[in-house]
C-alpha cells in the first residue's frame, strides 16, 4: 500500500525496474520455448500458432515493457539525484505514468485468457512486435488477440509520454544552483533527448494503432488493401516510431556507459561536449531513416538511396561515443569492477551490432538479408549486448546507493561471463544461419539446409543465459539482506548523487546541493585541483 | 576533514552515525516533498478499464470511465489551489541522516589523458623498409624452398592488380616477368609504407608492448582478414598460397617494422594548440623549447 | 565542508523556467506529433477513394465556416479572459471565459449537426471509403480534443463561479491551461485547411 499511493520519484523508479525485471524473465522464458523449439530441425515442441504468439509477445514484451520502463526507471532514479532536485517537475503524474504502463502490460497478458480467438480460447496476439498489415485486418486475424496488442500498447504508450513530458521538465527547470546545461551528467543529456524522442515516436505509434482499431472495429479502411487502405502506409507509421524507439532503448544505456566507464577509469570523460552534440545530433538524424526497415518493400532507388545515406550518416555521431569511450579508458587506471565488466562489454558488443547495421543499411545487401536471422542477429547485438548489458551495467553500479548495500562481486562476474558467452553463443551463430538463408520467425526447417549447428549453438547459450539471470536474483536477495555495507560513495564517484547517503532520504538531499562544475563531487573532495578551473 | 583512507569503511560509518543528531541550529529548513496520494493510480486504473471494455464489455468501460474521473477530481484538489505536500522539519524527523562524509583522497590518475605522442613520421619510413626487407626475404624463402622459384611469389603478389596474372600458367609464375616485378613492387612499397605509417600513429596506443601489438597481434589480425577475402581479392594467389608462410612473412613484416619504430623517441602531438601557435606566429606557454 | 558551503552563496537561487509552460509546451508538442501522423494520412489519401460519396459532394463551405470563425475568435476571447484575470477584473474574467465556452460549444454542436447531415444525407460513414475514414478520423479527433479543451475551461469557469480563483496565485496556471485551447485552434486552421481546401478535389475515376 505504501508503495501504491507512493509519488517518490525513487520508489517509483524502483517499482518501474522492479517490474521491468519481471516482465524480463517472462520475456525471456518466451525466448527460451523458441530456443527450445528450434534446436533441431522439425522439432515439435511447440506448433505454429503457438509459436506465432511467442515470437510476438516475446518483441513485444522486450521492448514495451522490459526495455522501456527500466530504462524510464533508472531515468526516475537518477535525473532528480544527479541535478540535484527534491523530486520530479510532476510527482503525481510520475506515478500515474507507472501505473499506466503496469496495467498496459497486465492488459496485454490478459490476452491469454481474455482474447477469444479462432478456437474459442484464449490467445495471445500473434502477428509480430510490428503487426504488419493486412495480417493485422479482420480477415486474416479472427478473434480480440491483435486489440489486446492494440490497446496494451497504447495504454503503457500514454505511461511514456507523460514520463517523458517529466523528464523534460524535470531537466530544464529543477536544476540546482549552477547545473548548467553543459555541466549536467551525460546521463540527463541522454534523457533529454530520449524524452524528445518519445514525445515525437509514440504519438505516431498511439495514431497508427487507433488507426488499426478504428479499422478493426469500426470497418474503417486505412490499412486494408483489399478496400482502398494501404499496407506500406503502416509501415511507414509503424517504423517512423520504430527506428527512434531503438534509439530510446539505447540512448540511456549510452548515459549508463558515459557515467560509470569515467568512474572506472578514474578519468575525466573525454570530449564532453562532443558527446552532447552527437547525442542530439543522433536525436535528430534517428527522425529520419526508418524506411530502411522497408527496402524490401521496393521504395524505388530514390528513397532506398536516401535512407540508405542518411543510416549511414548516423553511424557517425555513433562512432564519435565510442571512441570517446574509449578515449575515456585510454591511459586511465581501470577498475575491472562487475558495473565496468558490463560496459566495456556494451562497447564491444555494440560495435559489433553497430556494424552488421551498416551492412543492413547497404540496400542490396539488405535485399539479401532482410527477414532473415542476419537481422535478429544485429538487433540481439545492439539490444542484448547493448542495452540489456548496460541495464546490467547500471544496476550493479546503483544497487548500493538504492539499497545501501553492495552486491557482491564474485557473484557479479560470473554473471557477466555467464551472460557475455552464453549471449555469444546465441546470437553470434545467427549472423551466419542468416547469411546462408535462415529467414526469421519460421517455427521449424528443414534438415539438409545447413542451418542446424548454427541453431544448435543458439540454443546451448539459452541456459548459459539463464544461468547468469539466477545467479543475478540470487545476489540481489542474498545482498539485501546481508551484502556488505555501501556507504554513500562506494565507488569514489564525481556526480550528485553519491553526495547523499544510501538508501537517500525521501527528500533526496537535506540542503540543495550546488554544482561548480561537471563533476560536482570531485570539486568537493579535491579542493586543490577542482574541475571548475578546466571549465 | 582529517585523511583517514585508512580507517575501514566500517569505522567511517559508524563515526558518521555519531554524527546524526544535530542540533535545530543546524536544519534550518523544511522538506516539502509531495504527500502520497492514491488519486493518480485510480486514475491510470480508470483509464486501462475504459479501454479493456473495448475489448470485453461496455459495462468495464464505464465503471472504467467513473474510476478516472474520481481520480481526476481528487488528483486534481490534491494540486489545487495549494499543492499538497508533507513538510518535515528535519530535527523532528525520526531518521536524521548526516551528510556524507568526502575525504579528499588522492587523485589515481591523470585528470584526462589522450593519445597525443606519436613516433616521428619518418621512423615510419625507415620501418616500412625494414619490414618489407623483412617480409620479401621471408616470401623469398617461400619461393626458393617450397615452389623452387624465387619470382614466384613476386609474380603472385602482382596478381593483386593485374587480372592477367590470373591466366597464366604455373611455368610462366615461375619465370621473371618485368612488367609484373615493377607492379610487385609498386605494391609492396605502398603498403609497406601505409602499414609503417599506420604503426607510427597506433603503436603509442597499445598497452606497454609494442612489439606484442604489431609485430604479432595486427598480423595476424590482417591475416585472417586476407584469408577471408583472398577469393575475391587475388584468386590467384589463394591458388597456390601456403598460409603458414604467409603469416609468417607478415609477422616477419610486423616485428621488423615495430621494432624499428618503437626504438625512435616519441613527439608530442600538437593536439588543442591553435593555428597560429602551431605555426609559430604566436608565442604561446611551454613553447620555448 | 566549509569550503563548499563558501560557494552556495554566491550562485543564485533562480528556477529559469516553469515546469507547469514546460510541461505544457511538451504536452503540445507531443499532441502535435500525434495529429502530424493523421495529417500526413489525410494528405496521402487525398485523391485515392475512387468509390463511394465524394469530397466535393459532400463537404459544404457554409457550416464549417460559420464554425472555424467561432473556434477561431475563441482563442482571441480567451486572451482577453487571461487579460482580465491578470488584471483582477473577475467580472470581465468570468464573462469573456463563458463567451469562449460558448464560442467552442457552437463549434462542437455545429460539428455534430455537419456529420449528421453528412452521414443521414451524403451516406458518408467512416466505412464508406478511405475519404470517409479519414475524414471522420481526423475531424473526430480534433473534435475530441476540443472537448477535452472546454472540459478544461469549464472546469475553471466553475471554479472562477466558486470563488476557488485567485487572480494574483491562479493567473498563471489559468494561463498556461489557455494554451491548450490556442492549440486546438491551430489544429483546427491546419485540418480546415486540408480538409476543406486542399482535398475537395476529384477522387480520381469513379466506379
Ligand atoms: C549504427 C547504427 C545502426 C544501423 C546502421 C542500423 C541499421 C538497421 C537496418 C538497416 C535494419 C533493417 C534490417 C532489415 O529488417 O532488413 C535494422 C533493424 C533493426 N535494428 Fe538496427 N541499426 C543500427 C543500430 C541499432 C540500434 C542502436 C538498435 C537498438 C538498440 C537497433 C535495433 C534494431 C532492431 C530492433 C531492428 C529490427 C526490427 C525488426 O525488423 O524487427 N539498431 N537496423
Ligand atoms: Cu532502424
Amino acid at each position: 500500500m505504501q508503495w501504491a499511493i507512493s509519488v517518490d520519484h525513487k520508489k517509483l523508479a524502483m517499482m518501474y525496474i522492479g517490474a521491468g525485471l519481471i516482465f524480463f524473465l517472462v520475456g525471456g522464458i518466451e525466448a527460451a520455448f523458441m530456443r527450445l523449439q528450434l534446436a533441431q530441425a522439425g522439432n515439435e515442441i511447440v506448433d505454429p500458432a503457438t509459436f506465432n504468439q511467442l515470437f510476438t509477445m516475446h518483441g513485444t514484451t522486450m521492448v514495451f515493457l522490459v526495455g522501456m520502463p527500466i530504462l524510464l526507471g533508472f531515468g526516475n532514479y537518477l535525473i532528480p539525484l544527479m541535478v540535484g532536485a527534491r523530486d520530479m517537475a510532476f510527482p503525481r503524474l510520475n506515478a500515474f505514468g507507472f501505473w499506466l504502463f503496469i496495467f498496459g502490460g497486465l492488459l496485454l497478458y490478459f490476452s491469454y485468457v481474455g482474447a477469444d480467438g479462432l478456437y474459442g480460447a484464449g490467445t495471445a496476439p500473434d502477428v509480430g512486435w510490428f503487426a504488419y498489415a493486412p495480417l493485422t485486418s479482420r480477415t486474416f486475424s479472427r478473434g480480440n488477440s491483435t486489440d489486446y496488442w492494440i490497446l496494451g500498447i497504447l495504454v503503457s504508450g500514454f505511461g511514456s509520454m507523460t514520463t517523458a513530458i517529466n523528464f523534460i521538465a524535470t531537466i530544464l527547470c529543477m536544476r540546482c544552483p549552477g547545473m548548467k546545461l553543459m555541466r549536467m551528467p551525460m546521463i540527463a543529456w541522454m534523457m533529454l533527448v530520449v524524452a524528445f524522442l518519445v514525445l515525437v515516436a509514440i504519438p505516431i505509434l498511439t495514431a497508427a494503432q487507433s488507426m488499426l482499431l478504428f479499422d478493426r472495429t469500426l470497418g474503417a479502411h486505412f490499412f486494408d488493401p483489399e478496400t482502398q487502405g494501404s499496407a506500406i502506409l503502416w509501415q511507414h507509421l509503424f517504423w517512423f516510431f520504430g527506428h527512434p524507439e531503438v534509439y530510446i532503448l539505447i540512448l540511456p544505456a549510452f548515459g549508463f556507459v558515459s557515467e560509470i566507464m569515467p568512474t572506472f577509469s578514474r578519468k575525466v570523460i573525454f570530449g564532453y561536449p562532443l558527446m552532447v552534440a552527437a547525442t542530439v545530433g543522433i536525436g535528430f538524424i534517428s527522425l529520419g531513416v526508418w524506411a530502411h526497415h522497408m527496402f524490401v518493400v521496393g521504395l524505388g532507388p530514390v528513397l532506398d538511396s536516401f535512407f540508405g545515406a542518411t543510416t549511414f550518416l548516423i553511424s557517425v555521431p555513433t562512432g564519435i561515443k565510442i571512441f570517446n569511450w574509449l578515449g575515456t579508458m585510454w591511459g586511465g587506471r581501470l577498475q575491472f569492477t562487475t558495473p565496468m565488466l558490463f560496459v566495456t562489454g556494451f562497447v564491444a558488443m555494440f560495435v559489433i551490432g553497430g556494424l552488421t547495421g551498416i551492412m543492413l543499411a547497404t540496400v542490396p545487401m539488405d535485399w539479401q538479408l532482410s527477414d532473415s536471422y542476419f537481422v535478429v542477429g544485429h538487433f540481439h547485438y545492439v539490444l542484448f549486448g547493448g542495452t540489456v548489458f548496460g541495464i546490467f551495467g547500471a544496476l550493479f553500479y546503483w544497487f548500493p546507493k538504492a539499497t545501501g548495500r553492495m552486491l557482491n562481486e564474485r557473484l557479479g562476474k560470473w554473471t557477466f561471463w555467464l551472460l557475455f558467452i552464453g549471449f555469444t553463443l546465441t546470437f553470434m551463430p545467427m549472423h551466419v544461419s542468416g547469411a546462408l538463408g535462415m529467414p526469421r520467425r519460421i517455427y521449424t526447417y528443414e534438415v539438409d539446409r545447413g542451418w542446424e549447428i548454427w541453431n544448435l549453438i543458439s540454443s546451448i547459450g539459452v541456459p548459459v543465459q539463464m544461468a547468469g539471470v539466477a545467479i543475478f536474483l540470487w545476489n540481489v536477495v542474498r545482498s539485501l539482506r546481508k551484502g556488505e555495507v555501501a556507504g554513500d560513495d562506494p565507488w569514489d564517484a564525481w556526480t550528485l548523487e553519491w553526495s547523499t547517503t544510501s538508501p537517500p532520504p525521501d527528500w533526496n538531499f537535506d540542503r540543495i546541493p550546488t554544482c561548480t562544475s561537471a563533476r560536482p563531487l570531485w570539486d568537493r573532495k579535491h579542493p586543490e585541483d577542482p574541475d571548475a578551473h578546466y571549465e | 576533514m582529517t585523511p583517514d583512507h585508512d580507517k575501514s569503511k566500517a569505522e567511517r560509518l559508524a563515526e558518521r552515525a555519531a554524527l546524526a543528531p544535530r542540533g535545530p541550529s543546524e536544519m534550518p529548513y523544511l522538506r516539502a516533498i509531495p504527500q502520497p496520494t492514491p488519486w493518480p493510480i485510480l486514475a491510470a486504473f480508470g483509464l486501462t478499464f475504459i479501454f479493456a471494455g473495448l475489448v470485453t464489455n461496455w459495462m468495464v468501460s464505464v465503471v472504467g470511465a467513473a474510476f478516472a474521473l474520481v481520480g481526476l477530481i481528487g488528483w486534481f484538489r490534491e494540486v489545487f489551489p495549494h499543492e499538497n505536500v508533507e513538510a518535515i522539519p528535519v530535527a523532528d524527523c525520526e531518521a536524521v541522516l548526516p551528510p556524507p562524509v568526502f575525504e579528499p583522497r588522492p587523485a589515481k590518475s591523470p585528470r584526462n589523458v589522450v593519445p597525443e605522442e606519436i613516433h616521428p613520421y619518418q621512423s615510419g619510413f625507415k620501418g616500412a623498409v625494414a619490414g618489407a626487407i623483412a617480409m620479401a626475404v621471408v616470401a623469398a624463402g617461400w619461393g626458393l624452398i617450397d615452389e623452387g622459384s624465387f619470382w614466384m611469389p613476386i609474380n603472385l603478389l602482382a596478381g593483386t592488380v593485374l587480372p592477367s596474372v590470373g591466366d597464366a600458367t604455373l611455368e610462366q609464375l615461375r619465370l621473371f616477368n618485368g612488367g609484373w616485378f615493377a607492379t610487385a613492387v609498386a605494391v609492396h612499397v605502398c603498403l609497406s609504407l601505409a602499414v609503417g605509417m599506420v604503426f607510427v600513429v597506433s603503436l603509442p596506443m597499445m598497452p606497454r608492448r609494442p612489439l606484442l601489438a604489431g609485430g604479432l597481434i595486427a598480423p595476424i589480425i590482417w591475416t585472417g582478414i586476407a584469408w577471408a577475402t583472398m577469393r575475391v581479392v587475388n584468386p590467384t594467389l589463394e591458388e597456390y598460397i601456403s598460409w603458414p608462410w604467409f603469416l609468417g612473412s607478415q609477422i616477419a613484416f610486423g616485428i621488423a617494422c615495430a621494432a624499428v619504430i618503437s626504438r625512435t623517441t616519441k613527439i608530442r602531438l600538437q593536439v588543442g594548440r591553435s593555428f597560429e601557435s602551431r605555426m609559430g606566429f604566436e608565442q604561446t606557454e611551454g613553447d620555448s623549447s | 565542508m566549509t569550503a563548499l558551503n563558501a560557494t552556495t552563496s554566491n550562485v543564485p537561487l533562480t528556477a529559469p523556467l516553469s515546469r507547469a509552460k514546460v510541461g505544457m509546451a511538451s504536452l503540445i508538442f507531443m499532441e502535435s506529433a500525434f495529429f502530424s501522423a493523421f495529417l500526413v494520412t489525410y494528405l496521402y489519401y487525398i485523391g485515392k477513394s475512387p468509390d463511394g460519396p465524394q469530397p466535393l459532394d459532400c463537404l459544404e463551405l457554409n457550416m464549417v465556416l460559420i464554425n472555424s470563425v467561432c473556434l477561431l475568435s475563441s482563442s482571441i476571447t480567451v486572451v482577453l479572459a487571461v487579460r482580465s484575470l491578470a488584471r483582477g477584473a473577475m467580472g470581465a474574467f468570468r464573462i469573456w471565459l463563458a463567451v469562449t465556452i460558448l464560442l467552442g460549444l457552437e463549434f462542437l454542436l455545429g460539428t455534430g449537426y455537419e456529420w449528421w447531415g453528412l452521414i443521414e444525407d451524403k451516406g458518408l460513414t467512416i466505412q464508406s471509403n478511405a475519404f470517409g475514414t479519414n475524414f471522420y478520423s481526423l475531424v473526430g479527433f480534433h473534435a475530441f480534443h476540443v472537448l477535452v479543451g472546454l472540459v478544461l475551461l469549464i472546469g475553471v469557469f466553475i471554479l472562477s463561479l466558486f470563488g476557488c480563483i485567485n487572480p494574483a496565485r491562479d493567473h498563471q496556471r489559468v494561463d498556461v491551461a489557455t494554451w491548450y485551447w490556442h492549440f486546438v485552434d491551430v489544429v483546427w486552421i491546419l485540418v480546415f485547411t486540408l480538409v476543406y481546401i486542399v482535398g475537395r478535389v476529384p477522387q480520381g475515376a469513379a466506379a
